[in-house]
């Protein structure tokens, strides 16, 4: 099987024979099926603003509301009067906590995926399988354990216990291997290493800017990951140093949830991650996860 | 592709990264026994709304010796694992901690976890709880206290008046309360109920009438005095079982599931005109019910006219470095002084005697149901209320194990008799 | 000298740039690991002490029905949710695959499951699935159907999570076959479609073949996250760990928080669980793997 390499611009077909054409059109069912898909996946998101602006018991209505309702401010300054979730606070921890942890991700699994996929070293096989074998460690089995640890090293209630052990990861070695496989021309370093170029500048100035569009999504992925991670943050972090995970969960009082604050901070939480979304989203277009393509 | 753009981002994200280390490191706390001048720095660590926080700052007042460092940690389904696991690891858990009565029934069996609040003088604050109550914190052999109670729940039965009107039976609290003074009066009212085709179902579970059945039937559960389970043969449990079974074969529950959606849904749809409710639960009927539901709602007696869901205790972890402190702050807050602030603040209700007979609790009413005079109803539920012998496991047996098998036929998918078999079973197969 | 150096270079710099997976690993991925192991050898109390016991965990859940129950569950949820949701993926890529307007608004919509919350996730299918109130079995009426109580049978409360789980992951498989199609270079669709094949067959014998590699990636990653099949179950059993009155839909996971965390605190026996899910994941992506490599010769 051979491979294609020039993965610049997606294969788009629009010439030749008629027949070829005509297959490669949107047809109206296509565009029908698209559009539905796209209004399921996001109807969740859209509700929780939609229940972000009105009142408590709209939650359980069948069918449910469709139409914004005039609360959103209301629901707002309730939530950020609420002492308990810190819930700004929470906000800039996430921030600061998945911005590191994304950008240390991208620039680890970029070094090691290179490694993996272009330089020839001994081992280079059985390591790649420890690492995907990583990826299969279920997450309770560790809790305990890192936790303890924490506590030895100082680290519990510090953010650095929320970032530190996942400053790399293992599926971002593997997404970057497999795309550093297909996206970068054994020539071109070849070319490179003939004109004397060190590894690292290498790394610096050939592989770098090829793997961009994949790191970009790898930064994306991980960046939603961290943002959304709960569990791990509760156990080790106090609630006066909360990621906004958890102040959304300190809104849930004792017995019965005010919906309407929780979707309001779920809302407001998601715009961070709507924002790097859509900056991040145009690299989404045209050869992206190049690395799942072949081996 | 510009080589520009590569290897400037890559900069521009490691300064980044470095930048943020540094702030980091910079603004990180540490955990610290003391604060900068000497005093005494107690953490105490409770879920949901503990509305401690008057009683708190009344507490710190008085001691100036002392700062209290109060961490609110969520839900208590959150909050109750990540309390195993600091106990476990033998580090994390705060100086005073709140349990759930539940809770609190798993850890008696590692008492050690928790300082000995005899060894501080608990045995003189009996007076200060209701005996059931103050009883529930001791571990079976009654040589180790480990929590001292803060709230309780009550128990009285909460119902829709509409739904009542609409099937042509009382309305009045009071002459409800003459419908049911008895279980048995109860499923009767309910076939009466259910023979008038209201299109709303008697109670909302089945689930919800077995605690307060089974602790008014007699001193023992699931388990004996001397913790053997004896689920199998304590008539009183089959007798609970039993009867739950026939409010199910009667037709009169509408299977919810409590905490379930559709049950949160329940209340506004009316689909069910009583339910059991501890104190607690008006707030929950009122949030969930909505304005719609305003004036539809009442409480009268609960049949046998005794009975308790809910409420915490506070205990001292063993790893505490200032259990001593730690005891004051606890034996304060479950004072009636500050059961009384709590009261104030959230509304939960006290487990003191002296703090149910103030007027501040006593003469309270509830306005969303129909201005009942809620602190009375609810007192009285528990004063007379008689300790029952729980066991370290009971929590597990009835919520692991029995329920789960009675939601089983409720919904169709077993039998009384098989239910009955495998609950037992199971029961036998984890206690051992 | 300046030869030498290269070479220093060539040779030790994979290993450097490799490093640093594995030092984190060492001290944050491997230590939890092996603890875990020496755990699970013992009888543990997470709130008591502990003796040694040996395999006997690991004997004593081989005969444990509801350990049976979880490992059958979660491989039956997973098979359930994995399969339509790779086929429909693919479809989706198919149809992305064409020439539209908007694209990009639909690149992207179709993600955007992935950044919603799962506290709005959880709400939204638990009033869906619900049985009273909810809108499929509402749905349901409307076509003359009785209405089902989800969470009360195996393939209905299955059919639950599997939505759940489809719902957030399919437009993310999908986006990974789409980049892959855009690969496949046009000529070979032109030639099929000059020889006469339908749409339908050059998407079969094209279009999936030259996929392989990549369906088998994304069907590694679904197995290591759905054999781990936690929140979604848990979702619908509004938070009960239980899962179902009967263990319906409990899943190993689950199984495993039950015992250390929230029952007995059974330390020993939770970890010796989680190694053997650990071990039943790496079998069965073991096995994919093997097939990546025939497939792709």
């Amino acid at each position: 099987m051979s491979r294609w390499v020039g993965n610049e611009k997606p294969a788009r077909p629009g010439r030749g024979v008629g027949a070829a054409t005509r297959l490669w059109q949107a047809s109206p069912l296509t565009y029908l099926a698209l559009v539905l898909a796209v209004v399921l996946s996001a109807f969740p998101i859209y509700w929780t603003f939609i229940v972000a602006s009105r009142s408590n018991d709209a939650i359980n209505d069948v069918p449910p509301p469709l139409l914004p309702g005039g609360h959103l401010v209301d629901n707002a300054s309730r939530l950020l009067a609420n002492d308990d979730a810190l819930f700004l606070y929470g906000l800039a921890n996430s921030l600061v906590v998945s911005l590191v942890v994304a950008s240390s991700v991208v620039l680890f699994s970029t070094l090691a995926g290179f490694a993996f996929a272009k330089l020839r070293f001994r081992g280079r096989h059985a390591l790649l399988l420890v690492i995907v074998a990583t990826m299969m460690v279920p997450t309770q089995l560790g809790l305990i354990p890192l936790y303890m640890l924490m506590v030895e090293l100082g680290w519990q209630g510090t953010l650095q216990a929320v970032i530190v052990p996942f400053l790399v990861t293992g599926f971002g070695v593997f997404m970057m291997r497999q795309y550093a496989d297909a996206a970068v021309p054994d020539q071109l370093i070849e070319a490179a290493r003939v004109d004397g170029c060190s590894t690292i500048r290498i790394y610096w100035n050939v592989v770098l800017p090829a793997l961009r569009p994949a790191a970009a999504v790898l930064f994306l992925l991980q960046f939603m990951q961290t943002w959304n991670e709960f569990l791990w943050s509760f156990v080790v972090l106090d609630p006066d140093t909360p990621t906004v995970q958890m102040s959304l969960k300190a809104l849930a009082t004792a017995y019965y949830t005010d919906y309407s604050q929780v979707f309001a901070g779920t809302a407001i939480a998601t715009v961070p991650l709507l924002l790097v979304f859509v900056v991040f989203g145009r690299q989404i277009i045209g050869g992206i996860m190049e690395g799942a393509v072949k081996q | 592709m510009s080589l520009r753009n590569g290897p400037s981002r890559r900069a521009a994200v490691l300064a980044l990264v470095a930048v943020t280390v540094l702030g980091m490191t910079a603004a990180c706390s540490r955990k610290d026994d003391a604060t900068a001048d000497g005093k005494t720095k107690l953490v105490i660590q409770t879920f949901g709304k503990p509305g401690i926080d008057q009683a708190v700052a009344a507490f710190q007042a008085a001691h100036p010796d002392i700062v209290v460092d109060h961490q609110k940690l969520g839900e208590l389904r959150d909050f109750q694992p990540k309390l195993v696991q600091w106990l476990g690891a033998g580090k994390g858990a705060g100086d005073v901690v709140m349990l759930e009565e539940g809770v609190l029934l798993g850890y008696l069996r590692q008492p050690d976890n928790f300082v000995n609040l005899l060894d501080h003088g608990g045995g003189d604050l009996k007076g200060n709880f209701l005996p059931w109550k103050y009883q529930r914190g001791l571990t079976p052999d009654g040589k180790k206290l480990v929590g001292l109670g803060t709230d309780v729940g009550g128990l009285a039965m909460c119902y829709r008046t509409d739904l009542l009107a609409k099937a042509g039976m009382p309305t009045d609290r009071a002459e409800v309360a003459r419908l049911w003074p008895t279980w048995e009066a109860y499923r009767a009212a309910g076939n009466a109920f259910k023979a008038k085709n209201t299109g709303a179902a008697w109670t909302d579970s089945a689930t919800g009438v077995v605690q307060p059945y089974a602790m008014q039937g007699g001193d023992t559960i699931f388990f004996g005095q001397d913790n053997t389970l004896i689920a199998d043969s304590n008539p009183n449990v089959r007798r609970t079982w039993d009867y739950a079974n026939s409010l199910i074969s009667d037709g009169l529950t509408a299977k919810l599931t409590t905490w379930s959606k559709d049950w949160e849904a329940g209340f506004k749809k009316a689909a069910f005109a009583t339910m059991p409710c501890p104190a607690w639960m008006t707030g929950v009927i009122k949030a969930n019910a909505g304005d719609e539901g305003a004036g539809k709602w009442d409480v009268a007696t609960i049949p046998g006219g005794t009975g308790n869901w809910g409420g915490s205790y506070f205990a001292v972890p063993r790893q505490s470095k200032h259990p001593k402190e730690a005891y004051e702050l606890a034996k304060y807050l479950t004072g009636k002084d500050g059961q009384l602030a709590v009261y104030k603040e959230v509304g939960a209700m006290p487990s003191s005697p002296q703090a149910l007979e103030d007027p501040a609790f006593r003469d309270s009413r509830n306005e969303y149901f129909g201005n009942a005079p809620t602190g009375r109803i609810f007192a009285d539920s528990v004063r007379t209320m008689r300790p029952v012998f729980l066991g370290a496991r009971h929590q597990e047996i009835w919520e692991s194990v029995f329920m789960p098998q009675l939601q089983a036929v409720e919904q169709g998918k077993s039998t009384s008799e098989a239910a009955w078999k495998a609950a037992n079973a199971e029961a036998r197969g984890r206690v051992g | 000298m300046r030869q030498r150096l290269s070479r220093l270079d060539t040779t030790l710099s994979p290993y450097l740039y490799v490093a640093p997976f594995f030092l984190l690993f060492a001290v944050f991925g491997l230590f939890p690991l092996l603890y875990t192991a020496w755990v699970s050898l013992h009888d543990w109390n997470l709130l008591g002490g502990h003796t040694f016991v040996g395999l006997d965990n690991y004997g004593a859940l081989f005969a444990d029905p509801h350990f049976w129950n979880a490992t059958g569950n979660t491989v039956g949820m997973f098979a359930l949710s994995t399969v339509p949701q790779l086929l429909l993926a693919l479809g989706i890529a198919n149809a992305l695959h064409k020439r539209m307007r908007a694209r990009t608004a639909v690149r992207l919509g179709i993600l955007l499951p992935n950044i919603t919350s799962v506290a709005a996730v959880g709400i939204v299918f638990s009033l869906l699935f619900a049985n009273n109130f909810g809108l499929a079995n509402w749905v349901l009426g409307l076509a003359g159907v009785d209405p089902v109580n989800w969470t009360a049978e195996k393939w209905s409360s299955w059919s639950a999570i599997a939505v759940m789980v489809d719902w957030r992951w399919t437009g993310w498989n999908a986006l990974i076959y789409l980049a892959a199609m855009q690969t496949i270079p046009a000529d070979l669709y032109e030639a099929a479609a000059i020889e006469g094949a339908s749409a339908w067959r050059q998407f079969w014998r094209i279009t999936v073949p030259l996929l392989r590699p990549t369906i088998l990636f994304t069907a590694v990653i679904a197995t290591i996250g759905g054999m781990q099949l936690f929140a979604e179950p848990l979702l619908l059993a509004s938070g009960r760990i239980e899962g179902g009155s009967l263990r319906q839909f409990q899943t190993l996971s689950m199984y495993i928080y039950e015992r250390a965390f929230s029952r007995d605190f059974d330390y020993g026996y939770g970890s010796a669980m989680a190694w053997v899910l650990f071990l039943l994941i790496l079998v069965a992506s073991m096995v994919n793997f093997a097939l990546v490599r025939r497939g792709s010769r």
